[in-house]
């Protein structure tokens, strides 16, 4: 296999109410909870997209970051080869609890098939599978925290063997309403915009 | 055509039977075994049938030989059962031997046991083992230690195409020489979760399962274990093995289109089909018989009745049927037991009767196979589709 050179070209972190796009604040709110956060972005960027509000917040969190990633680069009618490979720390445990909760008096219990469907961390990588009609490689990992060296490895893997044109990889943490998304699109194709950088010194900015 | 991964064993448990030969007198005879349910004390008893595998908890730590103490859900249990099968029919003495893996799927895992205990094991810890065998790796690490395996141990959860990708990861693991030998497939026992999971999709039929039938009402759930036993060439030509058939195609697709249903015109069945037969060699013509998922739900196999008739373009499609009639839908182990199948479909060169098809769909010219047929087989495309639209299709082909 060989060893091509593989380039960062966009990246874009959410966290403290803020969105920055390749270095630049493009979304910024006053502190609210990440359910009116999600939703004013949604509106600011203008998306167009119902199935958003159905999502629970880690998918709303994982959608809201790749669509300003994903958005410009992939076509319509085309197949788009974007690998995603996202992680997070703490699974869907946000949505797990909410749906123990509501199973867990014995007398009185209320599951919703609604909110089953997101006790999967995966299942974010399906609603941007679904957004952008990608039907390329994808998987999530677990980790302690961000694991630069494993995300680097492993598209560079992906981009080198030709499994794909384009990665998608990055962090999407939630739980209890912390939360941070890191994402970036990585290429063979020559970006020399953030040549200085790493997907791990782009993620502690 | 390129030579494939080498099957030398097979183990299976399902409704029709406890091991290869009695699934295969049950598929020659017609004998389904969808029935009411006896196991699971469940609201839904008077309406589903099942396809339930008749031996009862008791009787399989018998056959295992575990103790009273033994915290093994049923679908470790029946995993067990099927793979220490598997590896006694590969002829296996010494389990370490070779660098042996094993790659276990299951849905379900041990949701049995959590359904039992869920409320009281806060306050009765002598419970709390059986909620600690719920993860499905639980599963794996069970057989492994029945088995005594000391390598690679992994467990592969993708819905009903579990089983297919644990295979297809297997074949691959062994392609590229990291094992010399592998145990791959799959377990599934039913579930109250199950059960009241599909009921709520209302994709549940409360008759018998029609695959491919236009007035197909749903599914029927059925439960099941299987394995095959996967080795390296060099271990088979070292020891001498019979080759049963070989796993020669693989492919794996994502559907992108939604968490519980497939695109209407089976985009990742197409893809997961087209991927099996480049990685193979084989053209779509080469296929003497199709295993299709065929579930009986409407969506299923309309998606996937257009995603063959995609492959095959203007070329005849080959002889096809579902044998879900005669097990029901065995979820993550669906894709192991219709591997068994489809190397008994190579070996004794046999087509099984789709069974329940009366009247061909409306929106398509297929028909599925309904009588028992003998002929000889060189190659079988078998398709497993999951939820989260993740798409699987193995080929075997005779040795």
């Amino acid at each position: 296999m060989t060893q091509n050179k593989t380039y960062i070209h966009d990246y874009i972190t959410i966290q403290n109410n803020e969105i920055v796009l390749n270095g630049t604040s493009v979304f910024k709110i006053d502190p609210t909870d990440f359910a009116d956060f999600s939703k004013q972005a949604y509106r600011n960027f203008e998306i167009q997209y119902p199935k958003f509000f159905k999502m629970d917040a880690l998918s709303k969190l994982a959608f809201l970051g790749s669509e300003l990633l994903l958005s410009p680069i992939t076509v319509a009618d085309k197949e788009n080869n974007i690998a995603l490979i996202l992680a997070n720390k703490s699974s869907s445990l946000d949505t797990d609890v909410k749906y123990q909760e509501s199973l867990s008096n014995k007398e009185d219990y209320f599951p919703s098939p609604a909110v089953f469907v997101y006790t999967l961390p995966n299942i974010c990588l399906g609603e941007i599978s679904i957004r952008h009609q990608l039907k390329s490689e994808n998987s999530f990992f677990i980790f302690d925290a961000f694991n630069p060296e494993f995300m680097s490895n492993y598209s560079n893997i992906l981009l080198n063997s030709n499994k794909a044109d384009v990665v998608l990889c990055g962090w999407v943490e939630f739980f209890n309403d912390n939360y941070k998304a890191f994402l970036c699109t990585i290429s063979s194709e020559e970006n020399l915009k953030h040549k200085n950088e790493t997907i791990n010194t782009l993620y502690n900015k | 055509m390129k030579k494939g991964v080498a099957i030398t064993g097979m183990g299976i448990i399902s409704s029709i039977g406890n091991s290869v030969e009695e699934n295969f007198d049950s598929l020659l005879n017609e004998k389904l075994a969808i029935t009411r349910i006896e196991h699971i004390t469940t609201v839904h008893a008077d309406i589903i049938k099942v396809g339930e595998i008749k031996k009862t908890n008791s009787e399989l730590v018998d056959d295992l030989k575990l103790t009273a103490e033994n915290n093994f859900s049923r679908t470790a249990m029946i995993g067990a059962y099927a793979a220490k099968q598997a590896v006694k029919n590969a002829g296996i003495t010494s389990i370490n031997e070779y660098r042996t893996g094993l790659i276990s799927a299951t849905s379900v895992g041990g949701m049995d046991m959590t359904e039992k205990h869920y409320y009281d094991y806060f306050t009765n810890p002598e419970l709390v083992k059986y909620i600690s065998c719920h993860d499905g790796g639980d599963v794996a690490d069970k057989i492994a230690e029945e088995l005594g395996i000391k390598g690679l141990v992994t467990t592969i959860s993708t819905a009903c195409s579990s089983a297919a990708n644990s295979i297809m990861l297997g074949a691959r693991l062994i392609k590229s020489g990291k094992l010399d030998r592998v145990i791959v497939g799959g377990t599934d026992a039913l579930a109250k979760f199950t059960i009241n999971g599909f009921k709520t999709l209302m994709i549940l039929s409360d008759d018998y399962n029609k695959p491919f039938d236009n007035n197909r009402k749903g599914l029927n759930l059925g439960e099941a274990a299987a394995y095959l036993v996967l080795e390296s060439d060099e271990v088979v030509e070292k020891q001498n093995k019979k080759v049963l058939a070989r796993v020669s195609g693989y492919g794996n697709a994502n559907d992108a289109f939604h968490q519980t249903a497939s695109s209407e015109n089976g985009d990742g069945a197409y893809l997961a089909m087209k991927k099996a037969f480049e990685v193979s060699g084989l053209k779509p013509s080469d296929i003497d018989y199709i295993n299709v998922h065929g579930t009986a739900t409407p969506n299923n196999d309309l998606s996937e009745g257009r995603a063959i008739l995609r492959i095959y373009e203007d070329e005849k499609v080959p002889d096809f049927s579902s044998t879900k009639p005669f097990t029901g839908h065995t979820l993550a182990a669906a894709a192991a037991i219709e591997a068994v199948y489809s190397v008994l479909a190579i070996q004794n060169g046999v087509v099984y009767p789709n069974l329940n098809f009366e009247t061909p769909m409306e929106e398509f010219d297929l028909k599925p196979h309904t009588s028992l047929k003998n002929k000889n087989i060189e190659h079988v495309l078998s398709n497993s589709f999951g939820f989260g639209g993740n798409c699987s299709t193995l080929i075997f082909s005779k040795s």
